[in-house]
């Protein structure tokens, strides 16, 4: 298991340039600078349709490959192609969005996962297209309005659950696998200087909050993410060869409804709707923490 | 040594991504390509072949891992038919616009059943890859060989596909001469990328990676890049098919074209593919009975070998094109291109287009006698009707 690492212990080097052309306030920028600081200069980046050339200015080798569905098998063949021409010293990552992930990309990422590729599969996850103007995605919280999931008389947001991928990833028995946030960089890193450390399909899904889609000031980008993870919406574990451990474990819950009343996707909630999303997420956080410690197969 | 194997075309294909020391292969299974990846997942199991071998979920997959691979540095393989190159498409367009020299088998299927004709390469006839035809089992052997060669060239730098129609190769044996090992490893060094996506590039790698992958600079550049390395590949297939005759003692043509009895004729018609061998029989029958007609084989379908048409269009009265293939709503692909070659000659030969074999329609001997007849009635003046049939 990981153990947090706090941002001064890993250096000053910084990898991704300032002046890159993310949004204000985009989680994903984040992710894609603490995962280049975690990595040092050992690493090659993967790179498929998605928010991320957006931030691709990033001083690593770099591939961007418009195959938006391709992530997994771009990945895979990197790494071999390294083991190859020796050099499996190398870290292969992919900072991948969670349309490329969960959806379109989810086919490769299955079998790169069946095969235990050499390969780290970072998601920045901000639960939409968002890159495209926010269209609904696999990962899209249920009930949040999006432009293909608009509020109508006849629409009440996305209506499907999350698919949830992490766990997938874990039960196709993956050497690592971890859920992280941007509000928690030291749990973040510190699961990524671990990944680091491991051989095969690693596999770290993070919650990038997104202010142009999730509709919030740009500069509460982590309150939103910590109240994300206080609530239990996005709860920080980690499955190692199947054993699971609940990172972020405190005595009570916030309620949902503080953190989805920050976000303009979620204006349209009645009290009876944060109900029905506040019981999901206390079903999935008492199983957690009934799994915790243990093995989830 | 070189020895000799009665081998399927299938077989003749996987010995040459062996010969070739291919360093990484994605493999998905289609009829009638399948066999060609078995036999390579038996030589790397045995030890024959030293290589990733990776069975794929899809020929999506198939294709980006075998471009990841290739960026990488290492030589990558991998093969399909029919509908499996047709879900190759997009990734097929990111591997030859970021100049990654895969080597792909295609074994013809046609789009609309398990039978043959060349629809599978023809719709993928834009995405920028050079395509190389061949006729029997050596020459998707020798071929095979020689794609990497092509591909991996400094003034190329293009993925490659070397084709034969399905089951009238893959699956039939004929006898095959199989190089020696140390001679192919002479004709074809080990790749050495010389922009592999590795930390500590330098500078001027750096910069030539960025082109390729259009970061920086003019939006048009890339595919004005890949239309000119498109035209160099022109002579460098020349260059390689002679090579490959001094080494193994076979050429085909000069790479580009190969003509066949086109001595003293008044006209000649145009075949890819195994069409090609049965228009051999029917041009020796006819010039037996003294005809004046000759056979071009159209071996590089990409780059479009338009000078040496020009050339040979000079020599002759008429031309007929037998294509294996259809642009609906337009016409036989090669028809086209062969008369467009033609175009600024003072003086053109009639040209006569002809479809055949389409989903495997069997094309016989006499099928191509009737071809050329009417091939040599055009040469001879006569307005023949219709200017395009159906055989």
């Amino acid at each position: 298991m990981s153990r947090p690492i706090p941002l001064h212990e890993i250096g000053e080097k910084e990898y991704i340039d300032p002046a890159n052309q993310a949004c204000q306030g985009c989680g994903g920028a984040i992710v894609s600078r603490l995962v280049s600081k975690a990595l040092g200069d050992c690493f090659v980046r993967a790179e498929v349709a998605c928010c991320g050339p957006a931030f691709m200015n990033i001083r690593a080798p770099s591939i961007y490959v418009e195959v938006f569905e391709g992530a997994g098998a771009l990945m895979t063949g990197i790494s071999r192609g390294l083991k190859r021409i020796g050099r499996e010293d190398v870290v292969v990552l992919g900072i991948i969005g969670d349309g490329g992930t969960v959806d379109i990309g989810y086919q490769g990422l299955s079998a790169a996962a069946e095969r235990n590729e050499n390969i780290l599969w970072v998601c920045y996850d901000n639960e939409a297209y968002m890159n495209t103007g926010g269209q609904k995605s696999g990962a899209t919280t249920p009930y949040a309005a999006t432009t293909t999931t608009p509020i109508g008389e006849y629409s009440r947001g996305k209506l499907e659950r999350r698919k949830n991928v992490p766990l997938l990833m874990a039960m196709q028995g993956a050497p690592y696998v971890a859920t992280a946030s941007v509000a928690y960089p030291e749990d973040l890193l510190g699961k990524l200087v671990h990944a680091k450390g491991i051989k095969g399909f690693r596999y770290i899904h993070v919650s990038s909050p997104c202010p142009t889609g999730w509709g919030y000031d740009p500069k509460d980008t982590i309150k939103v993410a910590r109240g994300m993870v206080q609530s239990g919406l996005w709860p920080l574990y980690e499955v190692s060869n199947g054993i699971l451990k609940l990172n972020y474990k405190p005595k009570e819950l916030k309620p949902v409804r503080e953190v989805l009343k920050m976000q303009g996707r979620f204006r349209h909630l009645t009290d009876e709707e944060v109900d029905r999303i506040q019981g999901e997420v206390d079903a999935f956080w008492s199983r957690l923490v009934e799994k915790d410690g243990g093995n989830i197969f | 040594m070189r020895r000799w194997e009665v081998m399927v075309g299938n077989k003749a294909i996987a010995y040459a991504a062996k010969l070739a020391r291919v360093q990484f292969i994605s493999a998905y299974p289609i009829t009638p390509q399948t066999s060609v990846v078995e036999y390579l997942a038996e030589m790397v199991a045995s030890g024959e072949l030293d290589a990733e071998f990776v069975n794929v979920e899809g020929e999506l997959t198939a294709q980006t891992a075998a471009l990841g691979a290739s960026a990488a540095g290492a030589r990558a393989f991998t093969a399909t038919s029919g509908p499996g190159l047709l879900y190759m498409h997009h990734p097929m367009h990111m591997t030859s616009g970021g100049r990654f020299p895969v080597v792909m088998a295609v074994i013809h299927r046609s789009v609309k059943g398990m039978q043959p004709d060349h629809s599978d390469m023809m719709a993928q006839r834009d995405t920028g890859w050079i395509m190389l035809e061949c006729e029997n089992s050596q020459e998707l052997l020798d071929t095979g060989i020689m794609a990497f060669k092509i591909a991996e060239d400094e003034r190329v730098r293009l993925p490659t596909i070397f084709a034969g129609d399905g089951y009238i190769l893959s699956y039939t044996a004929e006898p095959v001469e199989i190089p020696a090992q140390e001679d192919v490893d002479a004709f074809l060094p080990p790749y050495r990328s010389k922009y592999p996506l590795l930390p500590g590039l330098a500078d001027e790698a750096r910069r030539v990676q960025m082109e390729q992958w259009g970061i920086g600079q003019d939006p048009q550049l890339r595919w004005r890049r890949q239309q000119e390395a498109m035209e160099a590949a022109k002579m460098v297939i020349r260059e390689v098919n002679e090579e490959f005759y001094k080494w193994f003692g076979r050429r085909y043509g000069n790479g580009l074209v190969e003509e066949y009895r086109c001595e003293d004729v008044e006209a000649f018609i145009v075949a890819m593919g195994t069409i090609a061998s049965t228009a051999r029989t029917a041009i020796d029958r006819l010039q037996a009975r003294g005809k004046k007609i000759g056979l071009v084989k159209l071996k590089s379908f990409r780059p479009f070998p338009s000078e040496e048409f020009k050339r040979l269009g000079a020599m002759v009265k008429a031309i007929g094109v037998i294509d294996r293939n259809i642009s609906l709503g337009s016409g036989g692909i090669t028809f086209q291109e062969i008369r467009s070659s033609l175009y600024d000659l003072d003086e053109r030969p009639r040209v006569l287009g002809f479809h055949a074999g389409l989903c495997g329609k069997e094309v016989r001997v006499g099928d191509i006698e009737m071809i050329c007849e009417k091939t040599l009635r055009a040469a001879e003046g006569e307005e023949v009707t219709p200017l395009v049939d159906w055989v």
